[in-house]
């Protein structure tokens, strides 16, 4: 798939500038290549996540919400047409 | 400069001046301003609170010490029904439905929010040019660029129209701003600070941060904002750091990288006045070491490279079909491409672009992956060092702030610009910008978790310098 599908944005083209950084990058010789076992740094304890609980919004950020919503009628939130015609 | 957040709350406990008389001085200032800082003012929301702090001193009660003092805030950060921009066409009319936890906590000590600041468009920059309200300019010399992305940031808080002010960090948004308008700018160990309601650019080197005009008032505001937070499950518990521990300086070993020092790309008067910093030290006893690092174009490769593939997935989200600017077209899929092609800045797109390349089948492994691997390189390099030193000393930028409109034609020239501060962040590292040392400052940095380390040796410096 090329970039601007995956990007969905139209006629985007790969950056010469963007590109000069990943030569850089496929050049360099990491003395480990093993990510697998390396990459942790970021990881979370499963003993240490949250509680599963579903938190209601209050009024004023249900309202907020509805307001940022791009397009209304007669009262009714409108999506973009996703049916093709 | 002391503490300009103990100086506003001595002058509000004495009566010297009304909490109400402050913010609209400095609401004025804003709005009156030149520097394009301001994206938007929060006047009403501002009087209304320097009121209640007002009727509260009346009254002969008791205030916090952050109660009644004016702050900004990047615009990137939501708090409630305030317009949460992003700099960005998509975002123009976005107002944010919850607040922050760091804001939040600031609200909760009574501190005032003034104004959503300007910055480069979802963080992609490090001029403040990549925005729809207008270049931020330099509070030292408006003809060149504030830097970024925190731009909007820094020049409020070394004009003096916040008394503080909170940015974002993600490859040196916080602390090469700071060091171009001469000011603090703390970047703290990654976690520190909940990220939630801060809009993600690249989510594992994204922190929270305040500049300041002085080391106290960043140890003050980092106190309050930092701990851990449920809603983000990457925040780490920490403790608090007090003025006394921060007083006297315990560090004996200081190292700096050879190779940011003897590179071709550094401003020679930078180089000159680093190495005269370094001397200094020497004189007050303190144990200098050179240390190897990986070569400036690695660094700045590798955080690109996981920054862009970070970005394109987090503002994946931004398809117009719940919130933001959507531009109505044929069919959905037309309409996500639309919406994306028109509201998105063009520093915007090539990262996002670049993003979804190295994520791409046929390339993930080739650069992507082989990012990851470097990063933990380049952490273990970082734990090595900091069992031979104890801080980390460089310079902020290898050059002075360029002439408005010089980033935005050279792309890579504004990626190499950062060469100095995307290494700390790809090791999560506590690091502040101080005003002295070169022109465009210093950045000291510590072992994980150490922060209160880099304020102590922050004080030192100050006095040695």
């Amino acid at each position: 798939m090329t970039v601007d599908i995956l990007s969905s944005i139209k006629g985007a083209q790969p950056s010469e500038s963007v590109n000069q950084l990943f030569e850089v990058i496929k050049n360099a010789i990491p003395s480990n290549n093993n990510t697998v076992n390396n990459v942790h740094h970021n990881c979370l304890s499963v003993s240490d996540l949250r509680e599963d609980v579903v938190i209601a919004s209050s009024a004023i950020e249900k309202q907020l919400i509805i307001e940022n919503f791009p397009s209304k009628k007669n009262g009714f939130l409108v999506v973009a047409k996703v049916i093709e015609g | 400069m002391d503490s300009q957040i103990k100086k506003i709350h001595q002058q509000l406990v004495s009566k010297q001046i009304t909490c109400t008389a402050l913010v609209q001085e400095k609401l004025d200032l804003l709005k009156q301003n030149t520097y394009n800082s301001v994206n938007s003012l929060l006047d009403t929301l501002a009087l209304d609170l320097a009121a209640k702090v007002d009727a509260k001193i009346e009254k002969g009660e008791a205030i916090g010490l952050l109660e009644g003092i004016p702050f900004g805030i990047k615009d990137v950060y939501m708090l409630q029904g305030t317009y949460t921009t992003a700099s960005s066409e998509l975002l123009r009319n976005y107002k944010s439905p919850y607040t922050a936890t760091a804001i939040q906590k600031l609200l909760d000590a009574g501190a005032i929010p003034l104004v959503k600041e300007n910055c480069d468009s979802f963080g992609h920059g490090s001029s403040s040019e990549n925005t729809i309200f207008g270049a931020v300019k330099n509070a030292i010399d408006p003809s060149l660029v504030a830097g970024g992305s925190s731009g909007g940031s820094a020049v409020n808080v070394a004009k003096e129209y916040t008394a503080f002010s909170i940015g974002g960090d993600t490859g040196g948004s916080i602390r090469q701003p700071a060091g171009y308008n001469h000011i603090y700018g703390f970047k703290p160990t990654y976690g520190r600070i909940s990220r939630f309601g801060l809009m993600a650019y690249a989510s594992s080197s994204d922190c929270v941060g305040p500049l300041a005009k002085s080391i106290e008032d960043i140890r003050i505001v980092l106190n309050v904002m930092s701990g851990k937070d449920p809603k983000d499950q990457t925040s780490i518990p920490s403790t608090e750091i007090s003025e006394v521990a921060i007083a006297t300086s315990a560090i004996k070993t200081v190292g700096y990288f050879k190779n940011f020092i003897e590179s071709d790309a550094i401003d020679g008067q930078i180089k000159g006045d680093f190495l005269a910093t370094i001397e200094k030290l020497k004189a007050k006893g303190i144990k200098v070491k050179e240390l190897d690092f990986f070569k400036s174009d690695i660094l700045v490769s590798t955080y690109y490279t996981l920054a862009m593939a970070e970005t394109a997935s987090n503002l994946s989200r931004l398809d117009g079909t719940n919130y933001g600017n959507r531009i109505e077209a044929e069919n959905l899929i037309e309409t996500y491409a639309v919406t994306r092609s028109e509201n998105f800045s063009e520093e915007t797109k090539r990262r996002i672009v670049g993003g979804n390349q190295v994520l791409s089948q046929g390339f993930s492994d080739e650069i992507y992956l082989k990012g990851l691997a470097l990063r933990d390189q380049i952490s273990e390099n970082f734990s090595k060092d900091f069992q031979e030193v104890d801080i980390i000393l460089s310079p902020v930028t290898p050059n002075t702030p360029p002439k408005i409109g010089d980033s935005l034609k050279d792309p890579l020239a504004m990626y190499l610009s950062d060469a100095y501060t995307v290494g700390f962040s790809l090791g999560q590292l506590p690091t502040l910008t101080v005003p002295h040392g070169t022109s465009t400052g210093l950045q000291i940095t510590a072992a994980k978790n150490n922060d209160e380390l880099v304020l102590q040796f922050a004080n030192f410096l100050k006095d040695t310098l």
